[in-house]
């Protein structure tokens, strides 16, 4: 469009901008319908995608967690509800729910012995033995959605990082930064002594053993004398495998 | 999983801080409970009816773990069977300890049983008979421990359901059953 000087010209200017406006204004509009129209067609591919393999998604783990994947990019939530398309399609509701609940139960299990705090590993291996008889197969990843959905319960179920470990807490016991540390040194043997934690974190004696016995109040730690070097071991069950040293039969 | 004979053992046993008595009340709870179970398990399996805390009972050591259980730990962990009406003190210094795996009540019914089964409802039986008699053989009454038979006699004699009577030696005490 040229350029023409004077009141016409800054007419035909102002012009221009409102139709530049109202373009835009429709280009903006376009690219949202557009943009609608491609998630609803995602989504509905989604859905008959869901359909079809409806019975992969329920038996095999791995298939499982990239179809939370997928519907995590399309902002699909299937556990959103345990009712409605999703719920009634795959009844995949249900099977979180039902894994939530048990592992509460194993949690309030296994808290006598490790406290309240277990190591993932050990608590999906505590949830596959519970679950032999059932069809599905139990993932740490569905381990994981399951706890996050105990959480919006505010059951005061985490899952926290200690070095390469994730451990579930089941109690609201705060660990503080000194703890973890702690419970990071002790994951290489299972144990730690005053020393040792005097040591490799470089602390003062009373700060060690202040940490050591608040962890042993909590039933995190448990003690040992029995060595022959008579020190004291401090032993943390939730860093190695304990808590399935009991009767797994009662769980 | 690790056995002793053919007990196999639970995996607390070989984690070292078991062997330590634990001051956290409800760690120390679970601790008790868990060799309370152990012991019972173990003595039902084997057919041990006396543990003596000074003596090398199996279960007080784990070689492999090299964690032996204080005299101490000894004696909370068989007290608490007392307390739970599974044991006995056999002496005030408590250094033998009878060990109820069946309670005297349940030996009484085993007895009970026992007659019934054999058709001995009138009939006159030595003590040594009952545990060590063909009859016996097969039954949980069979090489039982005489103190426990006893005193399993004795509540049965107080419900009058027989009466034990002196025979004519020594080691010849007899039963008259009156089911």
């Amino acid at each position: 469009m040229r350029r023409r000087p004077g009141i016409g010209g800054l007419q035909n200017a102002a012009a221009a901008r409102d139709q530049f406006r109202a373009l835009g204004d429709n280009v903006a509009k376009l690219r949202t319908d557009l943009m609608k129209e491609q998630l609803s067609t995602f989504r509905s591919q989604l859905e008959d995608f869901a359909r079809k393999h409806k019975n992969d998604i329920r038996k095999n783990p791995a298939f499982r967690s990239q179809f939370h994947e997928m519907c995590a990019k399309v902002g699909v939530d299937p556990l959103a509800s345990n009712k409605g398309f999703w719920a009634e399609l795959l009844g995949i509701g249900d099977f979180y729910y039902e894994l939530g609940v048990q592992i509460v139960d194993i949690c309030l299990a296994t808290r006598p012995l490790n406290g309240g705090l277990i190591n993932l590993e050990e608590l999906c291996k505590l949830l596959r033995q519970r679950r032999k008889t059932a069809r599905e197969a139990v993932s740490e990843d569905d381990c994981l959605r399951a706890i996050s959905k105990l959480k919006v319960l505010g059951s005061g179920f985490e899952v926290i990082s200690v070095g390469k470990r994730k451990l579930v807490r089941s109690v609201p016991t705060e660990l503080n930064k000194d703890h973890n540390e702690i419970l990071e040194l002790a994951q290489v043997q299972g144990f730690v002594t005053v020393e040792e934690v005097e040591r490799r974190l470089t602390w003062s004696p009373g700060r060690a053993i202040d940490a050591l016995d608040s962890l042993l109040d909590e039933g995190l730690a448990m003690i040992d004398d029995g060595h022959q070097d008579s020190k004291r071991r401090y032993w943390f069950p939730c860093v190695s495998s304990i808590s399935s040293y009991v009767g797994t039969d009662t769980l | 999983m690790q056995k002793l004979g053919d007990f196999k053992l639970p995996q607390f046993f070989n984690y070292p801080p078991y062997f330590t008595l634990q001051p956290v009340r409800e760690t120390r709870d679970k601790q008790v409970q868990l060799w309370k179970e152990m012991i019972l398990d173990y003595c039902r399996t084997q057919k041990i009816y006396v543990i003596g805390l000074e003596e090398d009972f199996p279960l007080f050591t784990n070689h492999v773990i090299e964690r032996s259980l204080s005299h101490e730990a000894r004696q909370a962990f068989l007290s608490a069977l007392v307390s739970d009406g599974r044991a006995e003190w056999m002496d005030k210094s408590h250094r033998k300890c009878l060990i109820l795996w069946h309670r005297v009540q349940d030996w009484a019914d085993l007895i009970l049983h026992f007659v019934k089964e054999n058709g001995l409802e009138d009939s006159v039986m030595t003590v040594e008979e009952i545990r060590s008699g063909i009859e016996s053989r097969g039954t949980e009454l069979h090489g039982m421990d005489r103190t426990v038979l006893m005193r399993a006699l004795k509540l049965l004699e107080h419900k009058g359901k027989l009466a034990i009577f002196k025979g004519t030696s020594a080691d010849d005490e007899g039963v008259k059953f009156s089911v």
